[in-house]
């Protein structure tokens, strides 16, 4: 009993050399944030895939990008050592925060006053979650951040922020979330339900809850101000991201294995897909194929009418779910 | 009665030695005791030491007086090899012209030589009348020692595993096997549904490797660094333990009664304890055996019936029996150069073959057990090496006779069929054609008198289908060309089979229903490792294990039709095996019957098959019902929690409203683009 999503033609994003590690929508949906590991940042109409233009910048590997509530500015981190501000519209690098590794996950807050990232464990370095205040200018031109967290035991992954900016949920290598309070850092609750990586977490579009995406092959659904454990989808191969529906009971989820972890030569074109599952019964019921490799990033258009893929292979694809997506229903 | 310290020195009532006097609780050992006493006093032996030295043996022949010299010869031959005789006593009866009276008296130099005689000739087969017996003089004094009291051995408490065929009184038939998961952390047992597996049992670290089940499924055994443990009954309890530490390999015994362990760190010249085997019932351990290498496990082949199991050795073959445990005839089969052997599934039959030495040919022979008569030779020409390929019933044997004909530099193959159930054992040859180079492969079909060949080098990979035909007449059914297999699985029960391509090939499957050769489903489980039929021949499940493939471990259940039941992903999936069944109890008869009356059976199974998947239906609605009641709560209340946030939200974003997507329309722009949507031509014309 599964709806095989026959949807429209989706649209297509070529603007990237290298794998896609993240894509974001702005809060109103018409522009779509594409980043990848071959330095460039790409700024898309989500409405015909048309590209604005690039935040030219980084040298590195881009890991994420985020957007403020109002579109106005956008953060990236990279494995340059930086996370860099930039002017949405123009496309002018507005400050470059310098760190000793790769900054893996960025985001601003609720109110797009505070960003916060975390750096890799690298080099010798921990891992640190940093804190930035924007409406004070010194903590940028002197980059302190007004707050800095060690992460001793396990780094940070994937990481976003609370729904009124009091803390961080962050996503770690073993599998712990744990939230980090903005003002003192310390970790106000911690639960540990995945026993892998995190891959990715994402909030609802109400950020009410969180969802988590784990190397352990399954993806969990949480309440973000309490951490409890709500739902999981159990599939069979590693998922690196996941998102929640804003309009259904619906999650979507992308994985499949490194190309480094691929061993045989005949791997199936096409074949890698992402899968939906019903929030609420925890059973797939869809699959949309067409990725060349396994999926990195997938996220919902905030009106719930469509939604993006980005993929190892460097494409970014814009699927429209057809009337048939929101007359489906499980019997029950 | 008489009283005894020293048993030359009896003291009788009336100064004379008697010879015949008896107790009121008298044993045979008391009987000959005495008889013996009478003799020894006539012959009235001086020394008292050296008694430790003497051996009695009984059941010897009785011969007059022209046949001793004889007779003497023939016992000092045997027994001289233990040590020096130096002295011997040949009682007869009525005088020295009378019979020997069947026993005799051997004194040798050394208790320790005594011993040996004892240890060596007791049991030893004189002729088919006469097994002697041999002991040790002193061990009568032991055996007069006995306490007349009898006490009652301590009564052991009573172990009930339950009924230990549980298993095979489901009311729906299902089979079980057993799942080994989570790289070895996991064992389950489920339930065989069609539907969905039923877990039955599931235990973390229940072994340490792997699994085995016994020959009828009446067993679990798991293997730990100790040794081995047997599960069984309803509840898995811990029927027996056998401790062979670091046991690597096990075998069991057709039958059940025996079960064999091999550890290679067990194993010194003087105790041989690399191979054991155990009586499972009691856990005794019966015998131990050296090995040299389990590089071809079992080391020991077991006859169908469990009473013989036989080893090769350089040169040589063993054939041991129960319950004894002791060689055949006391004594291994000396076949010069002999390569393999192995046993008739269905009769005590050995097959065996040796290459060609100088002038001889090599030939395979069946020999039948125990008489060890040999019921059919075969000479062969040319030989490269041979294979044995027993049919399941016995039926037939096929020798797959890799040569090299004279004359050429290639390598042929050829297929001899022996007609077991045929008087002579006549042999039917089949010629592979084609590419002498090329593998093959070969199987049988159970309960049938089919068989299948895989032959040729990928992609050229042909499966042909024989049939052997009572007129003598080995006839090629059919043959598939360009198949993407490299393994033949035939169903337990006969006539239908599966073509595997496993591991480099992918994961093709062709499922075959070899009654008119169509091939009925050709399908594929991407990187399948295993192929396991169930016993009844209903399903078969192709599994990918973590062993051979670190992703995508799971196995899938199948019909025997190829069509996919189910798919069941198991986090480090690593072995299925089906629990085997007994053979069945109905007689041909009833099965007979049974057959005849399908029509009504199947009816009372289809309704049952359709009111148990309503049932699905509704339990799997039920369940979704209740998962959405409970998300339903939790989403009231966290959206409660959200409208009393919206104050703080406002404050965050000076006062803008962006709880939904349109609450905030006065800061819309309107904008408008053009899109190319699409191209027409339209003809202007009349």
């Amino acid at each position: 009993m599964s709806y095989s999503c026959a949807l429209q033609k989706p649209i297509l994003l070529q603007g990237h050399e290298r794998s896609i590690t993240q894509i974001k929508y702005n809060r109103e949906g018409d522009l779509i944030f594409s980043v990848a590991k071959d330095t460039v940042a790409n700024v898309w109409y989500s409405v015909n895939g048309e590209r604005l233009g690039t935040y030219n910048g980084h040298t590195g590997a881009l890991w994420c990008v985020d957007c403020d509530w109002d579109t106005k500015n956008v953060l990236t981190g990279s494995a340059d050592n930086s996370c860099r501000l930039w002017d949405c519209e123009t496309g002018k690098q507005l400050a470059m925060l310098n760190t000793s590794s790769a900054v893996r996950t960025c985001g601003f807050d609720f109110s797009g006053n505070i960003i916060m990232f975390s750096t890799d464990k690298q080099m010798g370095y921990q891992c640190f979650l940093n804190y930035f205040d924007l409406r004070d200018p010194q903590q940028i031109e002197d980059n302190q951040p007004y707050l800095t967290v060690p992460c001793a035991e396990s780094k940070i992954t994937s990481a976003v922020w609370g729904p009124l900016g009091e803390f961080v949920i962050a996503g770690h290598e073993n599998g712990e979330i744990n939230q980090f309070s903005a003002k003192s850092g310390e970790v106000l609750k911690k639960v540990k339900e995945h026993n892998k990586q995190i891959n990715d977490i994402q909030t609802s579009v109400d950020l009410t809850m969180v969802i988590t995406a784990s190397k352990d092959c399954s993806s969990k659904l949480f309440d973000s101000t309490t951490l409890d454990h709500i739902k999981s989808f159990k599939t069979e191969r590693p998922v690196n991201s996941a998102a929640i529906s804003p309009i259904m009971d619906h999650v979507v989820m992308g994985g499949g294995q490194e190309a480094m972890e691929v061993t045989t030569t005949s791997t199936r074109i096409g074949k890698f897909e992402a899968r939906f599952f019903h929030a609420a019964y925890e059973e797939e019921f869809g699959r949309v194929k067409g990725h060349f490799g396994p999926i990195n990033c997938v996220a919902f258009h905030p009106d719930g009418k469509s939604y993006s893929s980005g993929g190892e292979d460097g494409y970014t694809r814009i699927h429209h779910f057809d009337p048939q997506y929101f007359d489906f229903e499980l019997e029950a | 009665g008489f009283i005894h310290t020293d048993p030359l020195k009896v003291v009788h009532t009336d100064g004379e030695p008697k010879g015949e006097i008896f107790t009121t609780s008298v044993t045979f050992y008391n009987i000959l005791f005495v008889k013996l006493l009478g003799d020894l006093l006539r012959e009235k032996p001086q020394e008292a030491d050296g008694i430790d030295s003497v051996v009695v043996v009984d059941n010897v022949p009785q011969v007059g007086p022209e046949r001793l010299e004889k007779l003497k010869n023939v016992i000092h031959k045997i027994f001289s090899k233990f040590g020096k005789i130096t002295n011997e006593f040949y009682p007869t009866v009525d005088g020295p012209e009378g019979l020997t009276k069947g026993y005799i008296f051997l004194e040798y130099g050394a208790p320790t030589q005594a011993l040996e005689a004892v240890k060596n000739a007791d049991g030893y087969k004189l002729d088919k009348q006469h097994t002697f017996r041999v002991n040790v003089f002193t061990d009568f004094d032991k055996y007069m020692s006995i306490s007349d009291e009898w006490e009652t051995p301590e009564k052991q408490p009573f172990k009930d595993f339950g009924n230990m065929r549980h298993w095979m009184e489901d009311p729906d038939c299902r089979d079980q096997y057993s799942v080994i998961y989570e790289s070895g952390e996991r064992t389950a047992i489920f339930n065989n549904d069609a539907k969905d597996p039923i877990v039955s049992e599931e235990r973390a670290r229940w072994t340490e490797t792997y699994v085995r089940w016994s020959p009828k499924g009446t067993y679990l055994a798991t293997f730990h660094q100790r040794g081995i443990a047997l599960w069984g009954g309803e509840k898995f309890k811990q029927i027996q333990r056998f401790s062979h530490q670091g046991v690597s390999l096990i075998d069991f015994s057709p039958c059940e009664r025996y079960v064999v362990t091999f550890s290679p760190l067990m194993d010194t010249k003087e105790d041989p304890q690399a191979i054991i085997i155990w009586d499972i019932l009691t856990g005794q351990k019966k015998r131990g055996f050296h090995c040299e290498s389990s590089a071809h496990w079992p080391i020991f082949k077991w006859s169908h019936d469990g009473k013989f199991f036989a080893r090769m050795t350089q040169d040589t073959l063993s054939i041991y029996e129960t319950p004894s445990m002791g060689l055949l005839d006391k004594k291994s089969l000396k076949i010069s150069g002999i390569k393999d052997f192995s046993w008739s599934p269905g009769d005590n039959i050995i097959a065996f073959w040796v290459p060609e030495d100088k002038d001889i040919p090599a030939r395979v022979t069946l020999m039948q057990l125990p008489s060890r008569q040999e019921i059919r030779v075969r000479n062969l020409f040319n030989v490269v090496d041979c294979k044995l390929h027993w049919q399941r019933q016995g039926d037939y044997l096929c020798v797959k006779v890799d040569r090299t004909p004279k004359g050429t530099q290639g390598v042929v193959t050829n297929f001899e069929i022996f007609r077991m159930r045929e008087k002579q054992v006549p042999v039917d040859v089949v010629e592979m054609k084609g590419d002498p180079e090329s593998k093959t492969a070969f199987a049988w079909e159970p309960n049938g008198s089919k068989f299948a060949v895989l032959h040729g080098e990928s992609p050229r990979i042909n499966a042909s289908f024989y049939h052997v035909k009572n007129n003598g007449k080995i006839e090629l059914i059919k043959m598939f060309d360009k198949q993407q297999a490299n393994s033949i699985f035939w169903s337990p029960q006969g006539q239908f089979m599966v073509l595997a391509g496993l591991r480099s090939m992918n994961g093709a499957l062709a499922f075959v229903d070899t009654s008119d050769c169509t091939m009925m489903n050709m399908v594929e489980h991407y990187m399948a490792s295993d192929v396991e039929w169930d016993p009844t021949g209903r399903y078969l499940v192709t599994s990918v294990s973590w062993w051979s493939h670190k992703v995508d471990n799971a196995y899938w259940l199948w019909t025997f039709q190829g069509r996919l039941l189910q798919k069941n992903n198991k986090d480090r999936f690593c072995q299925l095996l089906w629990r085997p069944r007994p053979a069945t109890l109905l007689t041909q008869d009833s099965i007979k019957v049974i057959k005849k009356d399908l029509k009504k059976y199947s009816k009372i199974f289809e309704q049952k098959d359709r009111l148990s998947q309503s049932k699905a239906s509704r339990e799997l609605v039920d369940k979704r019902r209740s998962m959405m009641e409970d998300y339903r709560t939790y989403r009231e209340a966290a959206l409660q929690q959200h409208h009393e946030q919206k104050i703080a939200r406002l404050q965050l974003r000076g006062g803008v409203d962006t709880d939904e997507l349109d609450s905030n329309t006065d800061d819309w722009e309107e904008e408008t683009i053009e899109f190319f949507i699409n191209e027409e031509i339209i003809p202007l014309g009349e």
